[in-house]
């Protein structure tokens, strides 16, 4: 039984069906690419995955529970974590607050009364972790920095950090190459499978470079205008025909 | 055929009550309008057309009734004039300079206005609010009994008022369908950034809306004297108040865009209204307050709540919303060890002289405003934990204060309970029906949020107060004695005074405490990306309803304590919703976000009016609300408060002194990262 599964979802937008009976299936320390040409589903298929959409048909489970109905914080707290295409992070807030946050909500320690107490403060213990984290990175010195300092790639770190102070089974990662240059993708991606050999959880690439998601990942899902067209070892997937055409045109395709 | 007769008069005192509901609705219906109009075409959540209304009805009655003009020169001059020139110079110095700003930021400035203008208008033209104007309206012999049908009674006041809002909302029609400015102003709705690319400037479209919805608001204020009781015979901007609500209930039925809703919705509002007052029984308490003052309140909370529209429309983005700036790091968090240990000294030396003189050489009358000082600190920082914390706005924190007081009232009164346990418990009541109260509006946030929390305030001062589980009952008074308590005596100004700044300083570090604590951080990382958190497990709603408890519980306790100081709760002075109005606009324009922020908005709002005001300048007390209801507008620019701006501003000025002076010593004091990391 997979960690995360889809099965047969279907989401319609106002007549246009964006999910079409889709299934798909990600395990603890593997690393799925989801990919597809633009407009094909794939992040109405995330949505669905985190609670953001309520898929019409099918069904969400996460460890053999099913988490279709539950809201967007409960499937964090069993263990999903996420990043953003658009990076969305606490504007006002320092980096190392950052992981601090998700640490605390993650272990749940956060009872009104203990706060009151004084018993809620960060402790150093709490902060080391961080800050142990934030080195493994490629972020260390930089906990106190204020989180607009940032360069866009060392942002997207710092989403990964907190997705990752969670200790979530699975982390989703949406487009984390937009905006980034090659070298700054090679780099984000390098780090990424490092960090996912070391601690073991799933991972779900929701890609547009197909180059990220063929170096990166092991199984691909390919996605076109809202059906599952194939899945697959990554290396065969790339082959195929019809992933070639839905990305190049029939006309390439035909002609090969 | 006792039963047939009696049906007929069923059906007759439902017709008699739809042709009462009418002009009622076409007020609403006016300043709905205007609200949706504004909305549109700015963003902005205009709560200032209260006072907008007031100030053309009291234009209108003061030239009038006072200096004797025949009614139509003195309509033109405060409908067609007054009205539509103050909407220019609204729009004009003040809204469109604050076009990105976020919707809850223009609210904020709209509050400001609603504590200013009236008061500044009082100030200009030396309103006598003693003077009673009576009922006037704009038509000639108003009063006049006309029979519908032969049978149902209107009046010519209520005639004149339904054919005057049928033809507004006709020409409104007819603008947008035929004229120019009509479909320039429906293109801004749709997008304002497309339509600037096309050649159309759309301040001058936005100019003329908030014209237009001003002379509406004029035009209601007017209209609406004859037919409203809260009006009366003495004509306040606190009057408009249930209109206003009634007119949002409206609006809200369109989501707040739709015009025909808005109108419509007004109508039937009004209807509704009236049919509550006929047929509705009054054998029952319940019952009898919902044909009365209860009405407006109780369908504007309904329709926020239960309208699945509204909830669509919070569940999609707003694309009128501005793109709120990420609030800055506190200025105390990015100073150098120098300046703070400087600050700490600073502050350290400044109390203890306040200290000694007070305790020393200060008059009763002194000991007693500094006491004042300190427990409207504690009051304010209920503001500051929610509005600072939490990053919403409500505006009931005045009702939350005056269950406290009550509450301590209510305990020595009939249980001859301490006082302090009182108003604990009304601190509990407080935290409790803040919970129960916010549940339900917490996921709509914003301004939504903020209008649920007025009505309910409104609710709490036009209809609970007059129970006597609540406010108590004249027979008794509203007496509150001094507490005596782990058997020392509270009873001596002095003594009270050191019991105060006690209950301050205990609240002030339980804040520091939970903004650094988990509860905290749930919350900053909230008002940082709301999608961001709910990502990484915070539940929004739950941390915001508990932090909607605290701020009550906090406002109870220094509305119990402000009780005990004037030994009776002095409700009407202290507690009613406009000056809870006022509260926020001081404390969000001299700094939300911290605590030090909420005490220098407690000792601003106590001792600047007396001081400044008063013996420096020989200024009445009421400038200060046209000061700070003015000074609202600068939220919008500096979110962190004034006092927060200047802070930052001067520790960045004596930073680059520094520097230029010592390379060295700026290297050590450039930031928090430099002072803590790199040095060994």
């Amino acid at each position: 039984m997979s960690l995360l599964a889809a099965d047969g979802i279907t989401k319609r937008f106002a007549g246009i069906t964006a999910l079409d009976d889709v299934h798909i299936a990600v395990d603890e320390g593997e690393r799925v690419g989801l990919i597809g040409p633009n407009g094909a589903g794939k992040t109405t298929l995330f949505n669905c995955l985190l609670g953001l959409l309520r898929p019409d048909a099918g069904s969400v489970s996460f460890d053999g529970q099913s988490i279709t109905r539950l809201p967007i914080y409960r499937r964090a707290r069993l263990g999903i974590g996420r990043t953003f295409q658009r990076v969305e992070l606490f504007s006002g807030s320092s980096v190392r607050d950052h992981l601090l946050f998700a640490h605390r909500i993650r272990s749940g320690t956060g009872a009104l009364w203990k706060d009151l107490l004084g018993l809620g403060l960060p402790k150093p213990a709490e902060i080391e972790r961080c800050d142990t984290l934030l080195e493994s990175l490629g972020l260390g010195g930089m906990g106190d920095e204020p989180i607009e300092a940032l360069s866009l790639g060392q942002s997207r770190l710092v989403e990964v950090a907190r997705a990752l102070m969670t200790q979530p089974r699975v982390v989703l990662l949406d487009e984390p190459s937009s905006g980034l240059d090659r070298a700054e993708t090679t780099a984000l991606a390098d780090t990424l499978a490092r960090i996912q050999t070391e601690q073991g959880f799933g991972l779900l690439l929701v890609e547009h470079d197909v180059e990220l998601v063929a170096t990166f990942t092991e199984r691909t899902y390919v996605l076109n205008f809202g059906k599952l067209i194939t899945h697959g070892p990554t290396s065969e997937v790339m082959r195929d025909d019809e992933v070639r055409a839905a990305y190049l045109g029939d006309f390439v395709a035909g002609t090969s | 055929m006792t039963a047939s007769v009696l049906a007929a008069g069923v059906v007759e005192e439902t017709i008699r009550a739809f042709f009462q509901g009418l002009p009622i609705g076409a007020g609403f219906a006016l300043v709905a309008m205007s609200f949706v109009l504004t909305y549109k075409t700015s963003g902005v959540f205009n709560l200032a057309f209260g006072a907008q209304a007031f100030i053309s009805a009291a234009t209108y009655f003061e030239l009038h009734v006072r200096r004797d003009w025949p009614i139509w020169s003195a309509v033109l001059v405060a409908v067609v004039l007054v009205a539509p020139v103050l909407g220019l110079l609204l729009e004009r110095l003040i809204f469109r300079h604050v076009h990105a700003a976020s919707a809850v930021s223009k609210l904020v400035i709209s509050l400001g206005l609603l504590v200013a203008l009236p008061e500044l208008f009082k100030l200009i033209v030396d309103y006598n609010r003693e003077q009673p104007f009576g009922a006037v309206g704009i038509i000639p012999d108003g009063t006049t009994v006309y029979r519908l049908f032969g049978r149902y009674p209107v009046t010519r006041d209520e005639i004149a008022a339904f054919v005057i809002v049928v033809a507004a909302a006709l020409a409104l029609a007819a603008l947008f369908r035929y004229t120019r400015l009509g479909l320039r102003i429906r293109a801004v709705v749709q997008s304002p950034r497309m339509t600037e690319l096309n050649g159309v400037n759309a301040d001058w479209v936005s100019s003329g809306s908030w014209m237009l919805s001003s002379l509406f608001a004029g035009l209601a204020g007017v209209l609406l004297v004859p037919t409203t009781p809260s009006l009366g015979t003495v004509l306040e901007p606190t009057g408009y108040f249930p209109i206003v609500i009634s007119a949002l209930a409206a609006a809200a039925l369109g989501r707040l865009v739709s015009l025909p809703a808005a109108m419509f919705g007004g109508l039937a509002l009004g209807v509704v209204t009236t049919q509550m007052r006929t047929h509705v029984p009054r054998d029952n308490v319940i019952l009898a307050e919902l044909q009365g003052p209860a009405l407006p309140y109780v369908m504007l909370f309904a329709i926020i709540v239960f309208w699945p529209a509204i909830r669509r429309q919070v569940a999609g983005a707003d694309p009128l919303l501005g793109v709120s700036p990420p609030p800055p790091a506190l200025a105390a968090t990015s100073r150098s060890r120098g300046m703070t240990i400087y600050t700490r000294i600073m502050a350290l030396a400044f109390f203890t002289a306040v200290g000694i003189w007070t305790f020393g050489y200060a008059n009763d009358f002194w000991i007693s405003r500094i006491t004042h000082s300190v427990i409207f600190s504690i009051i304010f920082l209920s503001i500051v934990v929610f509005t600072g914390l939490g990053g919403q706005i409500a505006l009931c924190q005045v009702t939350f204060a005056a269950i406290g007081a009550f509450g301590a009232m209510q305990f020595a009164q009939r249980w001859d309970i301490s006082v302090i346990v009182g108003m604990l418990a009304g601190a509990a009541i407080a935290a409790a029906v803040g919970a129960v109260l916010s549940i339900p509006v917490m996921r709509l946030g914003g301004i939504w949020l903020a209008i649920a929390t007025l009505a309910f305030a409104l609710f709490f001062h036009d209809v609970l107060v007059k129970y006597s589980w609540v406010g108590g009952s004249l027979f008794h008074g509203r007496g509150v004695p001094r507490p005596e308590f782990l058997g020392v005596d509270f009873s001596s100004r002095e003594n009270f005074l050191i019991l105060s700044i006690a209950i301050l300083v205990l609240v002030g570090v339980l804040i520091i405490l939970i903004r650094e604590s988990s509860t905290g951080m749930a919350l900053r990382a909230l008002r940082g990306s709301e999608t961001a958190a709910e990502s990484i497990g915070v539940i929004s709603w739950r941390s915001r309803v508990i932090v909607f408890s605290v701020s009550a519980a906090i406002a109870a306790i220094g509305g119990g304590l402000l009780a005990m100081e004037e030994r009776l709760v002095g409700y009407e002075a202290n507690f009613d919703p406009q000056t809870g109005l006022f509260w926020l606009v001081i404390v969000v324009v001299l700094g939300a976000r911290t605590v030090e922020g909420g005490i220098q908005a407690g000792v601003a709002f106590v001792i600047f009016p007396e001081l400044v005001l008063h013996r420096w300048f020989g200024l009445d007390g009421a400038w200060r609300f046209v000061l700070f209801g003015f000074a609202a507008i600068s939220f919008a620019r500096h979110p962190e408060g004034l006092l927060e701006h200047g802070k930052r501003r001067s520790q960045a000025l004596m930073q680059r002194a520094f520097a230029r002076r010592a390379p060295a010593m700026a290297a050590a004091g450039a930031g928090g990262a430099a002072e803590t990391g790199e040095e060994p």
